[in-house]
């Protein structure tokens, strides 16, 4: 449940050539060592991934087959589409994907406003906030979910998609404050100033220097709050009924009724991932910096 | 819904003022822009108080209650309990059993992800560029991965019939490992969430510690080399020094994430953990939802946040030290 908040915006992409790796004393032998770990590294770690696309595409029989094989021989699509005609599969999508459009939107709005009181004023109480901001993300959600279950229940937010949705706002909320700020951070005061100098209003300035500079990272923002909201499913599994969930709450249920079958199962997973995995490579830069950009001085 | 409108109007009421710049009074400028900061962040500050500070109020409340499904239901207050809950809680070995296991799952963990991960970073240092290109791509698709779909993807493999692991290891001559389920013997069915766990959690430290390795000056290195240190004392005296406060920072992060681990044994034990795979988020979840006693659940969480409370307050302490937080 913490985020991960990339701080700084993205470092620059690192050149073909080996610059800052140091090759002396370096023998051959080892080198070769040292691929030879790094390619069985890399095989053993997407192992797990290929083995869901090659479950996916394979036939019902091909899935339960006692001796696997490592390629599907008759490709098809029969799991996906089965995964898509599944009771509930469409409508939890749908649910899913209002939950957290609700949820990002709101946190990007709201997150913004503060974001841009702890990066561009000085003021009694800011260094509160930011213990605030960095202490909520630690707290396990998790363990707020009964309170939490009892208040939506007083109000009758409970299995409805408004509850969660505000839910999740606040869940991907300090994140957003904290990414924010470092991206209007980013941006020099001089501009701000020169703009002020130049006739501008606070307001002004906001409108035509702040918010177009910050564009980029509003996008990475929201994406990774997409990706929080998205991959949640122990709430919205608690606090609504199976119509009003999500498609990874969809992915729980599936396993618990009956024997699972496996290959519609592992196609819902795929298409349960696929926008998260796109947008997660689209903003890995951002990612990798991390809450822990800052530690190592450049 | 007024909750995510309500920053809106508030943005352009409190704007406004500053449209007649220049024409206030000095001080009326001074009072408002002291009182601009404040202004925005209250739409953040009021969802945090409410949502989360509200929340976590009611938690220890609702721990000193007996809040049962009765209650639930008529909606009326439940009764006062004074400690009983903490006394229930504490006494009973089963939670200090749990306890236990979480806390030796999450210092196993830790450990093996933290060194892994270090050995990975270190290692895509010295690989060519195509190795280290494929290295990064396979993280990345795995970092991608959602914990659910992680965990639903170890347990086809971990499928005692179908699953591929059993087929590959019993080829191995003098294994049988024929419809083996993992999950029978505790210890393999912790391997196969640690795996899962360790396996999870390499994209994030192998990538950040190598993006801290490219800080590490190249001079140094090379000096040192030149006069003769080994790479093991390269590493001891230059390398892991200056990567401490990041290493410190990733640790910390990997405590607090492992500590609370739910979604995989949840996921490995199709929803129903067995009480030898309960850790102190998925017990106090049972409690509260599973057998319908809030408050016990309640009391559970207390104890559980207690417990973090140091590890978190290492980690913003940290965060201030390193000057993140300016």
């Amino acid at each position: 449940m913490v985020a991960v908040a990339p701080a700084t915006p993205a470092r620059r992409r690192r050149k073909r050539t080996d610059e800052g790796v140091v090759t002396i004393g370096r023998s051959r032998i080892g080198t070769i060592l040292a691929n030879t770990v790094g390619v069985i590294f890399s095989l053993l770690m997407i192992f797990p991934v290929y083995w869901v696309l090659n479950t996916a595409f394979k036939p019902a029989d091909e899935v339960l087959a006692l001796e696997p094989t490592f390629w599907p021989n008759h490709p098809t699509f029969a799991n996906f589409t089965s995964a898509f005609k599944a009771p509930l599969f469409m409508q939890d999508m749908l649910n899913g994907l209002i939950v957290t459009l609700l949820a990002v939107a709101g946190a990007l709005v709201v997150g913004f406003l503060a974001a841009l009181a702890i990066a561009r004023f000085s003021f009694y109480g800011r260094k509160a906030i930011i213990l605030v901001v960095l202490a909520v993300q630690l707290v396990p959600f998790l363990a707020l979910l009964i309170p939490l279950f009892l208040m939506l229940q007083t109000v009758s937010l409970t299995n409805s998609l408004i509850g969660v949705s505000i839910t999740y706002l606040v869940l991907i909320l300090p994140y957003t404050v904290w990414t924010l700020r470092g991206f209007i951070s980013g941006i020099p005061r001089e501009l701000d100033e020169a703009a002020l100098i130049d006739g501008c209003t606070r307001a002004q300035v906001f409108w035509r220097i702040i918010l177009p500079l910050t564009g980029p990272g509003l996008v990475a923002t929201s994406v990774y709050g997409f990706i929080q909201a998205w991959n949640e499913f122990i709430i919205i599994n608690t606090l609504n009924s199976p119509a009003k969930q999500n498609l990874m709450a969809w992915l729980l249920q599936n396993q618990t009724t009956r024997g699972t079958a496996w290959g519609p199962l592992m196609a819902g997973a795929i298409i349960t991932s696929i926008p998260v995995v796109i947008f997660f490579l689209i903003i890995q830069r951002n990612i990798a910096t991390g809450l822990t950009a800052g530690a190592v001085k450049g | 819904m007024s909750v995510v409108e309500s920053p809106t109007t508030r943005r352009t009421g409190g704007s406004t003022p500053h449209r007649a710049p220049g024409r206030a009074s000095r001080s009326r400028r001074s009072r408002q822009s002291a009182a601009t900061p404040w202004l925005l962040s209250i739409p953040t500050l009021i969802l945090l108080a409410g949502l989360l500070g509200y929340p976590l109020v009611r938690m220890i409340v609702l721990s000193f209650q007996n809040m049962r499904l009765r209650e639930l239901i008529s909606g009326r207050t439940p009764p006062w309990v004074g400690f009983d809950n903490y006394t229930k809680v504490l006494t009973d070995s089963v939670f200090w059993t749990v306890v236990g296991r979480t806390v030796a799952f999450t210092v196993v963990c830790v450990v093996i992800s933290v060194l892994v991960g270090l050995g990975i970073a270190l290692l895509m240092r010295r690989v060519a560029y195509g190795v280290r290109m494929f290295m990064i791509v396979a993280m990345m698709f795995v970092w991608a991965l959602p914990q659910l779909v992680a965990a639903q993807i170890f347990r086809w493999i971990t499928d005692s019939d179908f699953g591929v692991l059993n087929y590959v290891l019993d080829k191995v001559p003098g294994l049988n490992y024929q419809n083996h389920s993992w999950f029978v013997n505790p210890w393999q069915g912790w391997a196969v969430i640690t795996t899962l766990v360790v396996w999870a959690g390499i994209p994030f430290l192998a990538i950040t510690l190598n993006a801290g390795l490219t800080q590490v000056p190249k001079e140094l290195v090379e000096a040192a080399t030149v006069d003769g240190a080994t790479p093991w004392q390269v590493l001891r005296n230059i390398t892991l020094p200056i990567l401490k406060p990041l290493i410190t920072i990733v640790t910390t992060l990997s405590v607090i994430w492992d500590f609370g681990l739910f979604t995989q044994n949840w996921a490995l034990r199709d929803g129903h953990p067995e009480p030898v795979y309960q850790t102190l988020a998925t017990y106090s979840y049972t409690q509260a939802f599973g057998q319908s006693r809030y408050s016990l659940g309640s009391a559970i969480s207390v104890i559980t946040v207690l417990l973090m409370l140091g590890v978190m307050a290492f980690y913003i302490r940290q965060m201030f030290k390193i000057g993140e937080v300016d």
